[in-house]
């Protein structure tokens, strides 16, 4: 059984008189330590598929099965725990908590676990080590440049030990070489800790870092093997003239 | 799980002219209901301890409550020692307090005053109002008054103004101050007292307002009222202390209501200005808030976190305006028609003060903590 699965998943919005269909009866199997980058046009669901895998948006129909729970079938409050225990969450702004200090911002998901004060220092420092801001830890978010307070991000993401990390564009705020750095740690991440990941990003390059790359479009995926994804490819329309595999039920 | 007590420590910092604008704005509130509070208390106060269970008063059944209207003959004193005998008798001394009591314009030697109360009293009066203790200098002789601790408050003047030596004027007349006394908060504490004789001459009267009896254990004030009822011709009335002033407090029910309804008054203004702080603080949170739903943060953590930070500040300002209003307020004398009494801030007035401090954090930032929490987490991830 994979990791992430999802079975005919809809998500429609109503836009004025408009219904909006990103996500129409998909299929999708994430495995246990795959690093899958999704892309595709503005406005095809890829957030919109994030957060439904992280249960912070529920589908229309379909069930969303991670880790072995139906995420779809929980309560809000219990999908709350849910995703203290089993998800790390990158955002393209990063989202720290201003008034917290790099440490304090990292160990805010490991206080929702049993842990005790020693084991969750530990895992906040290994955390800041494994994006290499050990020395940033007393340093509020003000006091970082863009790039640390994304390694910031993405050590919260990681510290709680989640089966899945999602991250949405998370380098959609960087400069080219800040950016690159944190392509780097997100595949070391993936391929020294085993953390399956599902990437959201416009950026083809960033896309190619990812062992799986799949694009959105018109509510169904188009699947393509690593680094083979080219510029022309994304684009309402466009990737259905390149010879891809489809995939999903609609 | 509850999100750490830095976080909302840290988050009042974050606009802190805000956050001082908004406390001074809550201690003032907390600061009004304490000082309306502490009126209400002191007023009680003063008519609570002003009755003694054991002293019955005896005036006009023409006066109805208000004992300055009233007018008895002078042989009443003698008359009820003859015919009843509930009057603590001691060392051949009946405690039995004739009385002559006036409210009257009193003059200070500074040329200030106002509307005094004045009572004409007897070497008796002591004994039978127990309370009252000389503080500084000697019983009144001839031409003399002693004045109560909150005299000065009641005539709008200064406490210098009625030292020993001082002296005042009333009833055409100079009085030389001899005295002052206190009655453990009592009516009496607002008042200034003479010879019953010097008085009498004075106001040209020889009647008197009141008899005030003491009586033993084995009387009842009953007796007494009994004896007025039958004695019809006398047109007498006769009630305990402590009735009379539990009358009295129903006579000020309307203005403690008000007093309560400016309470309530204030109170809504101090939830305003609450709301109004936290509804900016949320509002710039939106996407913080939402994050830390997507952590995996229960709203219910994050909303007892936003109401600790309303909770803190209001706390914050109580605290400030109890120290004020302990150090500042606590005993300031008020003039009020029935005299003088101070304003207390005792443990009721400090619960009231606290708690209504508290319930401004409290309302003030469930709406806009309710509000920030209904937002949809995934839009709200992406607000500016």
């Amino acid at each position: 059984m994979a990791l992430v699965e999802l079975r005919g998943v809809s998500k429609s919005f109503r836009k004025g008189d408009e219904t909006i269909t990103p996500l129409d009866n998909i299929d999708l199997d994430i495995e246990a330590g795959e690093f899958v980058s999704l892309m595709g046009p503005s406005g095809t669901g890829k957030s919109t598929l994030l957060n439904l895998v992280s249960g912070i948006d529920r589908p229309d129909s379909g069930t969303i099965t991670v880790a072995g729970t139906e995420v779809t079938g929980l309560s809000r409050s219990k999908l709350a725990d849910w995703r203290a225990a089993n998800l790390g969450y990158i955002f393209q702004t990063h989202n720290l908590i201003p008034v917290l200090t790099a440490y304090e911002n990292v160990e805010l998901p490991t206080l929702l676990l049993k842990l005790s004060s020693t084991q969750r220092r530990q895992r906040v420092e290994l955390a800041l080590e494994a994006v290499g801001l050990s020395d940033r830890a007393d340093h509020y978010p003000r006091q970082l440049s863009g790039g640390q307070e994304q390694r910031v991000g993405i050590a919260r993401a990681i510290v709680a030990h989640p089966k899945v990390v999602v991250a949405d564009e998370p380098t959609g705020s960087l400069d080219t070489e800040t950016s690159e750095q944190v392509q780097g740690l997100l595949q070391r991440l993936n391929k020294e800790l085993d953390i399956t990941m599902l990437m959201v990003t416009h950026d083809s390059d960033v896309a190619r870092i990812a062992s799986r790359q799949m694009v959105l479009d018109r509510g169904k995926f188009l699947e393509r093997e690593s680094g083979s994804i080219g510029e022309g490819e994304i684009g309402r329309g466009g990737i259905m003239q390149v010879g891809v595999k489809e995939s999903g039920a609609a | 799980m509850l999100l750490p007590w830095e976080y909302g420590v840290r988050n009042l910092a974050r606009r802190p002219m805000r956050t001082a604008l908004t406390l001074v704005a809550l201690a003032t509130v907390v600061m009004l209901v304490f000082v309306v509070v502490g009126f209400i208390r002191g007023l009680e106060q003063s008519l609570t301890v002003s009755g003694d269970e054991d002293v019955v008063l005896v005036y006009s059944v023409n006066s109805e409550e208000n004992i300055e209207n009233s007018s008895i003959a002078a042989r009443t004193p003698s008359l009820l020692t003859a015919s009843l005998d509930g009057a603590v008798k001691r060392f051949g001394i009946t405690n039995v307090s004739p009385e002559l009591y006036l409210g009257t314009r009193v003059k200070t030697d500074e040329g200030d005053g106002g509307l005094g109360l004045v009572r004409g009293v007897t070497l008796s009066t002591p004994l039978v109002r127990r309370r009252v203790k000389l503080t500084e200098g000697d019983w009144p002789g001839d031409g003399e008054v002693i004045v109560g601790r909150l005299a000065a408050a009641k005539l709008g003047s200064s406490d210098d103004a009625m030292a020993i030596g001082q002296s005042v004027e009333f009833e055409g007349r100079r009085w030389q101050i001899s005295g002052r006394f206190a009655a453990g908060g009592a009516a009496y504490e607002s008042e200034i007292w003479c010879k019953l004789g010097d008085f009498q001459t004075a106001t040209k009267r020889q009647d008197l307002s009141l008899v005030a009896m003491l009586l033993s254990p084995q009387s009842s004030a009953a007796e007494v009222e009994l004896f007025c009822k039958e004695r019809t011709d006398l047109e007498l009335r006769a009630i305990r202390e402590t009735d009379y002033y539990a009358s009295l407090q129903q006579h000020y029910k309307p203005v403690r209501l008000l007093a309560w309804f400016v309470v309530v008054l204030v109170s809504g203004a101090g939830i305003f200005a609450g709301l109004n702080m936290m509804y900016g603080a949320v509002a710039g949170r939106i996407r913080e808030i939402a994050t830390l739903q997507a952590v995996g943060y229960r709203r219910r953590a994050i909303l007892i976190s936003l109401v600790q930070e309303g909770v803190l500040l209001a706390a914050a300002g109580s605290l400030l305006s109890g120290v004020i209003a302990l150090t500042m307020l606590n005993g300031m004398a008020v003039r009020f028609t029935m005299g003088a009494f101070t304003i207390r801030i005792d443990s009721v007035a400090i619960l009231i003060g606290c708690g209504v401090g508290l319930l401004l954090g409290v309302l003030g930032a469930l709406p806009p903590a309710l509000k920030a929490l209904r937002a949809e987490v995934a839009t709200s991830l992406k607000a500016v």
